[in-house]
C-alpha cells in the first residue's frame, strides 16, 4: 500500500512517497519560498494546503493531483478595523462536509462550499475571555481540532497559551475545558484559560477520551475534557508538542523534549515515547532514531499516522530530518533527506 | 483612464499562476490597485493587510518612486506608467 506524506517546511512543501514504507522518494519543493503550514486531503479527493509568508501573508491552495495548485480566490480572513491579523493557518480539518481552518492570530473559520467562501466562528473568535488571550512562544494560534463522530454538535479546539475549548451546540457557544491542567499564565478575571495545550489526540472509538500534550505535562481526559489528569508514568521529561494515536492499535506516540527554555531532545537523543495502554505508562520506542547529537525539535504539526495496520508513524524535525516507522515504533527509518525546518507532516494512503 | 503595467515578484507565482506582469487601469493609484485586485483577487491578502494598507514588508513603486513617500494613493497615473511590487529584503 503506497503512502504519501505532505511535508510542510519553512521554505516549501515536499511530497515524500513510498510503495512499501521502507524506500522513500522525495519530490519538491512546491510553493518554493513559502511556509507550508497545514495540509488536508478533502473527502472529494483533492489536496488542500495552507501556506504563509512573513512578507505576503497566508493563503489556501487546492490541487486535484498534488502537482498543479490553485490558490482559493478567497481564504479565511479577519475583518479590518482591529488589531487582529491572520498570520498563518495552523490546521485544516474536514468534518461532515465542513472545512475548518484554525489560525493565528487565534481563531477558527469554516467553509461549507469546499473552500470557496469562509466564515468566522464568531462565538469562539470573539469569546468573552479573548481580551486575556496571550501569545506564547509559538504565537497565539488555534492549532488542534477534534470532532465527535457520535454527536455533530460537539467539537473541541486547542489554542496555545489559552487552552482547550468545547462546544456542545454546533459552535454557537464555547466553554474552556481545562480543569486539572495547571495554568501557564493565569488571568485575574478569566478563569479556566491560560493553560497551554500543545497537541491533542482522540480515541477513534471513544470521542470523549482525549490525550493532551501540554506545555506543563502530559494529560488525558475520559469525560470529553470536563476534567484532566496527568498520565506521565515512564516519561523522563514531560514537555513536548505533538501527540498522535494509531487507529487500529490505539497506541499513542509523543516526542518529549527538555522543558521549556531548551525545547530539544534530552541529552541529544531523539526519542519517541509510546504508550500501549491508553496513557497509563510510556516507554521509549526509538530504535533506529539518532541516539546522540540530535537537537532538532519536533513541532506540534510535524507528526502524523497513516492508520494502516500495522500503523505507520511519521515525524519531521526543525533540523529538517524526517523519520518513519511502519511497525508502530518497533523500528525507525531515517528518510534520506535534509529539508528546511519541518512545520507540518500529513500522511495519506494511496 | 491610464493603462498601467503592474510588475509582480516571483514569490507571488502561486497566487497568479506565474503571471508576473499585468495591466491595470485607473486615474489614480488607488483606482489602479482596485482594478488590479478586481482582475486578480488572489493578490489581495498578499499585498494588502486587513485594513487595506500595504503589508508591512511589501514595497510598491510608481514610476520608480516608493509609494510610501507619497502623500497617499490619490497620486494621478498616466497611460504607460509602471507599478512595481516587491518585498523589502534587508539584512543577512
Amino acid at each position: 500500500m503506497s503512502v504519501r506524506l505532505m511535508v510542510g517546511t519553512g521554505k516549501g512543501g515536499f511530497w515524500v512517497t513510498s510503495d512499501d514504507r521502507r524506500a522513500w522518494k522525495v519530490a519538491g519543493p512546491f510553493f518554493k519560498g513559502w511556509k507550508v503550514t497545514a495540509g488536508l486531503r478533502l473527502s472529494d479527493g483533492r489536496f488542500m494546503a495552507a501556506v504563509a509568508s512573513d512578507i505576503y501573508g497566508p493563503a489556501v491552495h487546492v490541487s486535484a493531483d498534488g502537482e498543479k495548485w490553485e490558490q482559493l480566490s478567497s481564504g479565511p480572513a479577519y475583518a479590518g478595523g482591529g488589531e487582529r491579523r491572520l498570520r498563518e493557518i495552523w490546521t485544516l480539518r474536514e468534518n461532515r462536509g465542513v472545512i475548518y481552518a484554525g489560525v493565528q492570530d487565534a481563531g477558527l473559520f469554516t467553509s461549507s462550499d469546499g473552500g470557496a467562501s469562509w466564515e468566522p466562528v464568531s462565538a469562539l473568535n470573539e469569546h468573552a475571555s479573548r481580551e486575556a488571550w496571550m501569545p506564547g512562544a509559538g504565537g497565539l494560534c488555534c492549532h488542534a481540532l477534534l470532532f465527535d463522530d457520535t454527536n455533530p454538535e460537539r467539537m473541541w479546539c486547542g489554542i496555545s497559551a489559552v487552552g482547550v475549548f468545547r462546544t456542545d451546540d454546533g459552535g454557537a457557544t464555547w466553554t474552556p475545558r481545562n480543569q486539572g491542567v495547571p495554568a501557564a499564565l493565569e488571568d485575574k478575571r478569566h478563569k479556566g484559560i491560560g493553560t497551554c495545550v500543545h497537541g491533542l489526540a482522540q480515541d477513534p472509538d471513544e470521542p470523549d477520551r482525549i490525550f493532551r500534550q501540554d506545555h506543563l505535562g502530559m494529560f488525558r481526559s475520559g469525560d470529553g475534557a470536563e476534567s484532566w489528569e496527568r498520565n506521565e508514568e515512564g516519561l523522563e521529561v514531560v514537555f513536548g508538542f505533538p501527540i498522535v494515536i494509531d487507529r487500529a492499535s490505539k497506541y499513542l506516540f509523543a516526542v518529549p523534549l527538555e522543558a521549556d527554555q531548551y525545547r530539544v531532545p534530552l541529552g541529544g537523543a531523539l526519542q519517541v515515547y509510546r504508550s500501549t495502554d491508553a496513557g497509563d505508562s510510556w516507554h521509549s520506542a526509538s530504535a533506529g532514531l539518532p541516539a546522540a547529537d540530535a537537537y532538532g525539535t519536533v513541532l506540534r504539526g510535524a507528526m502524523a499516522v497513516d492508520n494502516l495496520d500495522p500503523g505507520g508513524v511519521y515525524f519531521g524535525t526543525t533540523s529538517g530530518t524526517l523519520h518513519a516507522t511502519a511497525d508502530l515504533g518497533e523500528s525507525w527509518t531515517n528518510i534520506p533527506a535534509i529539508l528546511p525546518r519541518i512545520l507540518h507532516v500529513s500522511a495519506w494512503v494511496g | 483612464m491610464g493603462a498601467v503595467t503592474v510588475t509582480l515578484p516571483s514569490l507571488l507565482d502561486p497566487a497568479t499562476g506565474g503571471v508576473r506582469e499585468m495591466a491595470a487601469s485607473g486615474e489614480t493609484l488607488r483606482e489602479v490597485f482596485a482594478d488590479l485586485l478586481a482582475r486578480e483577487p488572489r493578490l489581495k491578502p498578499h499585498l494588502f493587510n486587513e485594513d487595506g494598507e500595504l503589508r508591512r514588508h511589501v514595497l510598491c513603486f510608481h514610476n520608480g518612486t516608493n509609494t510610501r513617500w507619497l502623500d497617499g494613493w490619490d497620486e494621478a497615473v498616466a497611460e504607460g506608467d509602471t507599478v512595481l511590487f516587491m518585498q523589502a529584503v534587508s539584512g543577512g
